[in-house]
């Protein structure tokens, strides 16, 4: 936030904006830093652009008030705007075709009005502008020959050529190939950190958000709802609350930035079937290959447990992500004591074992030779493909002890769908052996 | 922003370089002499008594020159003193305002077409289409069908002319004043009030048949008014309106950018859509008043401009002026030589001539200029 003593670029306090009955910004407050990229999320509606167009003086608040610079914008002419703040809107229409330096030179007019005329000096900030976007030896070219991405980037050349400090960019991106996206944020990024910008945009893309702003501020139903660094305002909760959706937060091992794969929309998870007939399925994996398994039995909502896993493995991360309980071992130890004992504490709890086909090394053998006192109590299925001798590192062990899950009864499948097949005809065939709790319902409808 | 600049400002573009203009000053003076010349001088307009070439262009220099050459234009053919002072009268009070009306009435209604084009980002928009020129005509027709005359009737007819177009105009600038308007609510109130404004005059009309000769002058246009006074008020009029339009290039350009984005980059964009509304319609009924309704100058010239100098503004409104002058010059030239016997309204000329030329433009697009929604 702004420090002490400094006057922020922009200042919204306490802004409300209604169109008609409409509330689109509802008490907003916000301070922008000099030299900060500050981008602006939130779903469709949420009042991103409102918020953009207050700042501009493009709608006037209801009550609150806007300032740049220290200054109130309603104190402002256009023009004295214009000086201060400039726009890249999400699309421009434009109804006929110019060369691009002349349309970049729109841009000075704020410099000279009506009476006033371009000069040199103007042309070679011109130059300069386009130079920045990368359009340098396109000057001649008509608006209409660019392509979409060069096109966005032109009218970014327009706003830069203002010469105003503040930035505000609705949207940039929304037409744009992935590439075309990077490109763009790379370059408002670029001039944040050599020129002093200060820049808003918002975004609809959280991971670009999280990769190129200094600060992300969102916004929900007009209010502003979370704000700080990348790592403070990304959170599952967040995104299931104000998206609506359920998504896997990931670090960027590279930055530590935080980076989202979404997975579905809240009101899309599955309800699970009746709780009476079914208790935690056990997935036994490691290395990576009950990660698809463990999402995939959690979609399809199984109640789950995994393990013995070590520490920073992908199953384990997995496990982390879908908050599944699971046994964690410290990385790359064979399996302690301690560990062992909690995985069998979640064996002992299970209503099926999945066994999912992890590579068997001494650090992890113990968790196939932990199965056998397991197998023929509980119903077990063994995904082997690919086989256990291919996977087998621990001369011969791990195979014989796949066998012996096989002679007491665990089932061998090569297929996730025949496994999704076999444990629902599995566990619905099975009687419960100790009744439901009262009230124990623990499923999706409270969550909603 | 000040648009209210100085009368004697010339509505010259920044960009225009000043061979071009000149070049542009001379053609357009050309264009005038010869009108006369050829018209006149060549016989081919049928006036009451033939006029020599010779004795037009004598006439031209003599006038020109205040005495000083050419004291007896007449030289050379054999007519009296009388003879030669009512040749001097065609030529010099007759045709020469006629055809300097056309060209400061054409160059009015390029301008307000091209200024009126640029503010509502619309190329269908022209002065006639907003409904000035039909409050034009219904002025004039209350006046004539009603009999008011507190004066002269060649006064009173366009200066009621005049206040039933500034009057339309500035309806059409309430309502584009209200907060919530939208270039398109404005544009078709300007069609609704066309609409609304002929149909008063058809009930008019169709009261008081006997007034319907009369004021089908103003429906269909006509430069029988021309008279150096009426020139001059014109001209000044044209010009004091004009200029300052013609110096809204910049912000006619941003505007089509749409008027979030021109307000972002500094243009007040209400209150150049306000000026451009007043000072077009004002600029028109100056127009109307003195020469009624000459369509399609004010649509073609525009296009025509943006074909031949680009889409610049800086050069669109200036550019239109000169183009719609010249244009409705030669229209008149044409309907002369074409029907001389008769007087043609050159408003049917201008549709007659413009239409094909104009389609001509639209169609033969330059391939790198691909159609965008309008």
């Amino acid at each position: 936030m702004t420090p002490p003593g400094t006057v922020p670029a922009l200042r919204l306090s306490h802004v409300s904006v209604a169109y008609g009955p409409r509330r689109a910004l509802q008490e907003v407050d916000l301070e922008v830093s000099r030299g900060e990229f500050l981008a602006l999320t939130g779903p469709n509606g949420s009042g991103k652009s409102t918020l953009l167009r207050a700042a501009l003086g493009l709608v006037a608040p209801t009550i609150g008030s806007v300032e740049l610079f220290g200054t109130p914008l309603q104190r402002l002419s256009i023009r004295e705007r214009a000086h201060r703040v400039a726009w890249v809107p999400q699309e421009e229409p434009l109804r006929e075709d110019v060369p691009l330096s002349r349309y970049v030179l729109y841009g000075r007019y704020a410099a000279h009005g009506t009476f006033g005329r371009e000069t040199e000096a103007d042309r070679t900030l011109v130059a300069s502008a386009l130079h920045e976007v990368g359009l340098a030896d396109r000057g001649t070219d008509g608006v209409f020959s660019l392509s979409g991405g060069e096109r966005q980037r032109a009218v970014l050349a327009r706003a830069l050529s203002q010469g105003a400090p503040l930035v505000l960019l609705d949207e940039p991106t929304t037409h744009l190939d992935i590439g075309h996206q990077l490109d763009l944020l790379h370059r408002v990024r670029a001039l944040v950190r050599d020129r002093g910008l200060t820049a808003v945009a918002a975004l609809h893309d959280l991971n670009l958000a999280a990769r190129f702003a200094d600060r992300i501020v969102v916004l929900a139903r007009g209010r502003c709802v979370a704000d700080g660094s990348a790592n403070e305002v990304l959170s599952s909760e967040l995104l299931a609350r104000v998206w609506g959706i359920d998504a896997d937060l990931r670090q960027d091992p590279s930055t530590g930035l935080p980076y989202l794969i979404p997975r579905r929309l809240v009101a899309d998870r599955p309800v699970r079937p009746t709780p009476e007939l079914l208790g935690p399925v056990h997935v036994v994996g490691g290395g990576g290959s009950a990660s698809v398994l463990l999402r995939t039995l959690a979609d399809g909502g199984f109640e789950l447990s995994a393990g013995a896993l070590h520490l920073l493995d992908t199953d384990a991360e997995t496990a982390e992500a879908l908050g599944i309980p699971a046994a964690i071992e410290a990385p790359f130890a064979p399996l302690g004591e301690a560990t062992r004992s909690r995985h069998a504490e979640l064996l002992r709890r299970a209503r099926a074992i999945v066994v999912a086909p992890f590579v068997v090394g001494p650090s992890n053998l113990a968790n196939l030779e932990d199965l056998r006192a397991f197998a023929g109590t509980v119903p077990m299925f063994l995904l082997d493909r690919p086989p256990i001798s291919t996977r087998d590192f621990c001369g011969g062990r791990a195979v014989a002890a796949y066998e012996e899950l096989v002679a007491r009864g665990a089932m061998v499948l090569h297929r996730t769908e025949a496994l999704l097949e076999a444990l629902r005809q599995g566990l619905y065939a099975r009687p419960t052996a100790a009744p439901p709790a009262a009230g124990g319902r623990p499923t999706v409808a409270a969550e909603r | 922003m000040n648009p209210t600049v100085s009368p004697s400002a010339p509505p010259a573009s920044p960009r225009l370089r000043g061979s071009a203009a000149a070049a542009l000053i001379v053609g357009t003076f050309a264009l005038v002499v010869a009108s006369v010349l050829l018209l006149l001088g060549g016989g081919l307009l049928r006036t009451p008594v033939e006029i020599p070439f010779r004795t037009t262009f004598q006439i031209l220099l003599h006038q020109l020159s205040d005495g000083a050459l050419f004291p007896n234009p007449c030289v050379g053919s054999a007519v009296t003193s009388a003879q030669c002072a009512t040749r001097v009268f065609i030529v010099w009070q007759l045709y020469l305002p006629e055809v300097l009306l056309a060209l400061i009435v054409g160059a009015a209604l390029g301008i307000s077409g091209a200024t009126l084009q640029g503010i509502f980002r619309n190329p269908l928009a022209d002065p006639y289409l907003l409904g000035i020129s039909s409050g034009g005509t219904l002025g004039a027709a209350i006046v004539y069908v009603y009999r008011i005359h507190p004066g002269s009737l060649d006064v009173v007819l366009p200066a009621f002319a005049f206040l039933g177009a500034a009057a339309t105009g500035l309806v059409i600038l309430a309502v584009a004043s209200g907060r919530s308007s939208s270039v398109e609510t404005l544009l078709l109130s300007g069609v609704a009030i066309a609409y609304l404004l002929s149909g008063m005059l058809s009930l008019i009309l169709l009261d008081n048949p006997f007034g319907a000769e009369q004021v089908t002058f103003w429906l269909l246009g006509g430069f029988g008014l021309a008279s150096w006074q009426v020139d001059a008020v014109a001209f000044g009029s044209v010009l004091a309106l004009g200029a300052p339009l013609a110096m809204l290039g910049r912000e006619l350009n941003l505007l089509q950018l749409g008027p979030d984005v021109a307000r972002s980059a500094g243009v007040d964009a209400r209150r150049v859509r306000l000026v451009v509304l007043l000072l077009a319609s004002l600029v028109t009924a100056v127009a109307v008043a003195f020469t009624g309704v000459i369509g399609f100058v004010g649509l073609v010239s525009p296009h025509v401009v943006r074909r031949l100098l680009g889409t610049d503004y800086r050069l669109v409104v200036p550019g239109s002026a000169a183009f719609g002058a010249i244009f409705l010059v030669a229209a008149n030239d044409a309907a002369n030589l074409v029907f001389p016997s008769t007087v043609l309204p050159v408003g049917i000329f201008t549709a007659f001539a413009g239409v094909p030329f104009f389609l001509l433009l639209l169609f033969r697009r330059r391939r790198s200029e691909p159609m965008r929604g309008a």
